[in-house]
């Protein structure tokens, strides 16, 4: 080895160090995106929704004086990709708390958070991940598990309750019939069971479950198995790209049902996308406002969608904005925990507990207001039922689809559903 | 494959033992200790980051010696080979969660059990040849996945399995450090117990049965028999690195399993060396370090006129599949015998440096 070479493995070593030393005075946060796996079509303006919100609040003096490192991961939606981030998380220099996305990962999480101390604000609203305590009985304990938003099988409980409205304000007699659709996942099964006890409870006949994979394909043989059985109510548990393969071809077949979907199954980009097949679809709004909408607190989401498009011109969806909320959350009890003995996971699960009816600051009229505690982790039981609307083609920018009202998101209700103890964990 | 020996003139072999030595000389020998020994000492030094990464080396590169016996030495093909290595993953999980068996027997209970399962699925192998051969091992693939994503009461269906840490006698082994030496003792026990294989009868028949299956049957050696017994030889390893993998991630699920996976193992025997049992290690380290070497370069290039060009950071999952392919080609063409041949070829060249010729 030269003298040359020596000197600069040396100084090499030594940025390494300083980048090391640099490093201790941040709040490390690790952030799972999927950006390319089954679930990229909506993991990808989610995961720049919290990327975008914890850039922001960096340029804003960060949390406590500190500055939050995040370490953001395409981690294509595959299980093992997530548990090995998770161990290089969990491992030498802990991370604060995590960012996490998919159903099967966060629920193959949900032991080791537990024992490492480290809450997971989920893109995941199985509800499974709500029981803090293991109560339920129907679910284990996920004491550092998080999320905003209804869970999957509240939002379908609540869909159910208007859809057996709407059955009876259509006149229509004899039972409804319900099916549940979506891939043989845990993410589409997590409301599986809920929905279809709801459904039996309501009056509906339920039938046999429907497959169809999380990705688009070629859905007819799925569509006229609908047609046949006669379904009048349908959850599409997917996501967006896959549902509107299903709308698409059971337009086209000719299948008369009502879809209701999934709060990941649909948005702006989907109706666009699947054009007056996605006309009348039912679904979860987690936010109070979609982009643009007329609220204080939209100016704060306009402001941190600017950090990743400085021209303000680009569309949010509404899984954006969800984005924004649930890294604010985090952002918020992160400062809790930071002002309370410092950002240590167990702090920051705690910082949750400290609100009642929470809208993190900036973002009123924006987020709903939600409420975890240390026994009942359904941040908010509340669901606002939107229904889509495409009226003509919708070729051209989204910004002006909307503009126009050729795409819309029309509200239907707000169901307030009871916060009932055997509803938790399942 | 002309082998240039490394064998100075002179020295030749008086006996069979002597010819099928596994060191060829005293300082070969005494460099694989040094080397162990050297391994040994990797927990102490290494990075988590570094020491998963010899981990993921150690379990793949047992799994790759499995098929390295199946395509290396016996000439066959498969490419569900990712559908037992799941399976072993599962087993190993599922003995250990409702047996009173502690994981240490449950690893090669599982490997044992695959091997099983990996013999009847080699039956058409004794049948079938080349193209007709692939076809059925996809179909072991297909029919394994999806029996993982239905049975509920083995591998939990959708929802992925839990396994229990190793433990030994009460003693429960946690974190990557130690697990670590778990890992390092199967790979050592491997690759002897393999390279042991091919110095016995029955290695010599499996050699034979891919060089010329007519003048190996002619010889008297059982085709059916071999090439189904390389099938189970193959699933018995990659059932052992499953449950080595199961307890390792302590979570199994059936994603990331598929037929792609299944190539990678391919392409690990392809770019390690066909029928070479050290060059399986190196060709899986290779694999194993291509996807992160694409992640340093991506963060190396971050904020760059080329990441802008590219957006390297949303593309980085893509570009890794795609170094990957274009790794396979470039090997088929320029090293069809792969990494093996040419650490062969730097040996010989220092061994005769200066002088060459």
């Amino acid at each position: 080895m030269t003298m040359k070479s020596l000197l600069g493995t040396a100084s090499l070593a030594l940025v390494i160090a300083g980048f090391a030393a640099g490093a201790q005075a941040q709040i490390a946060i690790g952030h799972l995106a999927d950006y390319s796996g089954g679930t990229s079509d909506v993991g990808t303006p989610y995961g720049q929704g919290v990327a975008d919100t914890f850039a922001w609040v960096n340029k804003h003096g960060g949390v406590g004086g500190k500055q939050l490192a995040v370490d953001t991961n395409d981690y294509g939606y595959q299980v093992p990709r997530a548990i090995a981030l998770y161990k290089k998380w969990s491992g030498g220099d802990k991370v604060a708390a995590i960012m996490g996305w998919g159903t099967a990962d966060t629920e193959a999480l949900t032991g080791f958070l537990a024992n490492d101390k480290i809450p997971d604000m989920s893109g995941s609203y199985a509800a499974a991940l709500t029981d803090p305590e293991g109560s339920s009985g129907k679910a284990k304990a996920a004491p550092y598990n998080f999320f905003y938003g209804p869970s999957y099988s509240d939002a379908l409980r609540a869909e159910l309750t208007w859809a057996a409205e709407d059955w009876k304000a259509k006149g229509k007699s004899g039972k409804p019939k319900f099916v549940h659709m979506g891939a043989n996942h845990p993410y589409p099964n997590a409301p599986k069971a809920a929905g279809e006890a709801m459904a039996k409870e309501l009056g509906f006949e339920v039938l046999p479950p429907l497959v169809f994979a999380l990705a688009p394909g070629d859905y007819s043989a799925q569509c006229l198995s609908l047609k046949s059985a006669g379904a009048n109510y349908a959850y599409l548990g997917n996501t967006a790209a896959s549902n509107i393969s299903v709308m698409k071809v059971c337009k086209t077949a000719g299948v008369d049902v009502q879809f209701m979907s999934n709060v990941w199954g649909m948005d702006e980009n989907a109706a666009k996308t699947a054009g007056d097949a996605a006309d009348g679809v039912i679904f979860p709004l987690r936010t109070a406002v979609g982009w643009g909408g007329d609220a204080p607190g939209m100016k704060t989401v306009q402001e941190i969608s600017k950090i990743s498009d400085p021209t303000g011109t680009v569309y949010r969806p509404v899984h954006y904005i969800a984005g924004v909320c649930s890294a604010l959350y985090m952002k918020e009890a992160l400062e809790w925990a930071a002002a309370n003995g410092g950002a240590t996971g167990e702090n920051v699960a705690k910082g949750f507990y400290q609100k009642k009816d929470w809208v993190p600051a900036g973002m009123e009229g924006v987020c709903n207001p939600s409420t975890w505690t240390d026994k009942d982790h359904r941040g908010t039981l509340k669901v606002d039922l939107y229904r889509s609307r495409v009226s003509g083609p919708t070729d051209g920018d989204l910004n002006d689809l909307i503009k126009k009202g050729t795409v819309k998101l029309e509200k239907v209700k707000t169901i307030d559903l009871p916060r009932k103890a055997e509803w938790a964990g399942w | 494959m002309a082998t240039p020996s490394i064998i100075p003139a002179g020295d030749f072999r008086t006996s069979y033992a002597a010819d099928t030595t596994i060191f060829p000389t005293p300082m070969s020998r005494n460099a694989a200790l040094a080397g162990i020994v050297l391994v040994c000492f990797a927990p102490l030094l290494l990075s988590e980051y570094w020491l998963s990464i010899l981990i993921q080396i150690g379990i793949y590169g047992i799994a790759a010696l499995g098929l390295n016996i199946l395509v290396g030495f016996t000439g066959q093909i498969s490419i569900g080979h990712a559908a037992f290595f799941l399976l072993g993953a599962f087993t190993s999980a599922y003995i250990s969660n409702t047996l009173p068996i502690p994981v240490f027997f449950a690893i090669p209970l599982a490997g044992l059990l695959t091997a099983l399962i990996g013999l009847v699925f080699g039956l058409p192998a004794a049948r079938l040849k080349g193209l007709y051969l692939v076809i059925a091992t996809l179909a072991a693939q297909y029919i394994l996945l999806d029996f993982f994503s239905r049975a509920e009461w083995f591998s939990g269906g959708s929802v992925p399995a839990m396994a229990q840490p190793f433990s030994l006698f009460g003693y429960v082994l946690r974190g990557d450090r130690q697990y670590f030496y778990v890992v390092l003792a199967y790979v050592l026990a491997s690759y002897l117990l393999v390279t042991n294989l091919m110095r016995t009868r029955d290695g010599r028949a499996l050699v034979a049965v891919r060089d010329h299956y007519l003048s190996a049957e002619i010889m008297g050696i059982n085709l059916t028999k071999y090439r189904t017994l390389s099938f189970g030889l193959a699933a018995f390893f990659a059932g052992i690195a499953g449950a080595l993998y199961a307890h390792y991630q302590l979570v199994v699920s059936n994603e990331g399993f598929g037929i792609e996976r299944s190539i990678i193992f391919l392409a690990m025997v392809i770019i390690g060396g066909t029928g070479s049992i050290m060059g399986t290690l190196m060709g899986t380290a290779f694999v194993v370090l291509l996807p992160e070497s694409m992640e340093w370069l991506s963060a190396g290039l971050k904020g760059s006129a080329i990441d802008r060009a590219l957006s390297l950071n949303n593309n980085l999952t893509f570009l890794r599949e795609i170094a990957i392919g274009v790794i396979i080609i470039l090997f088929l063409i320029f090293e069809p015998d792969g990494l093996a041949h040419r650490w062969r070829q730097i040996k010989t060249y220092w061994k005769l440096y200066p002088f060459s010729h």
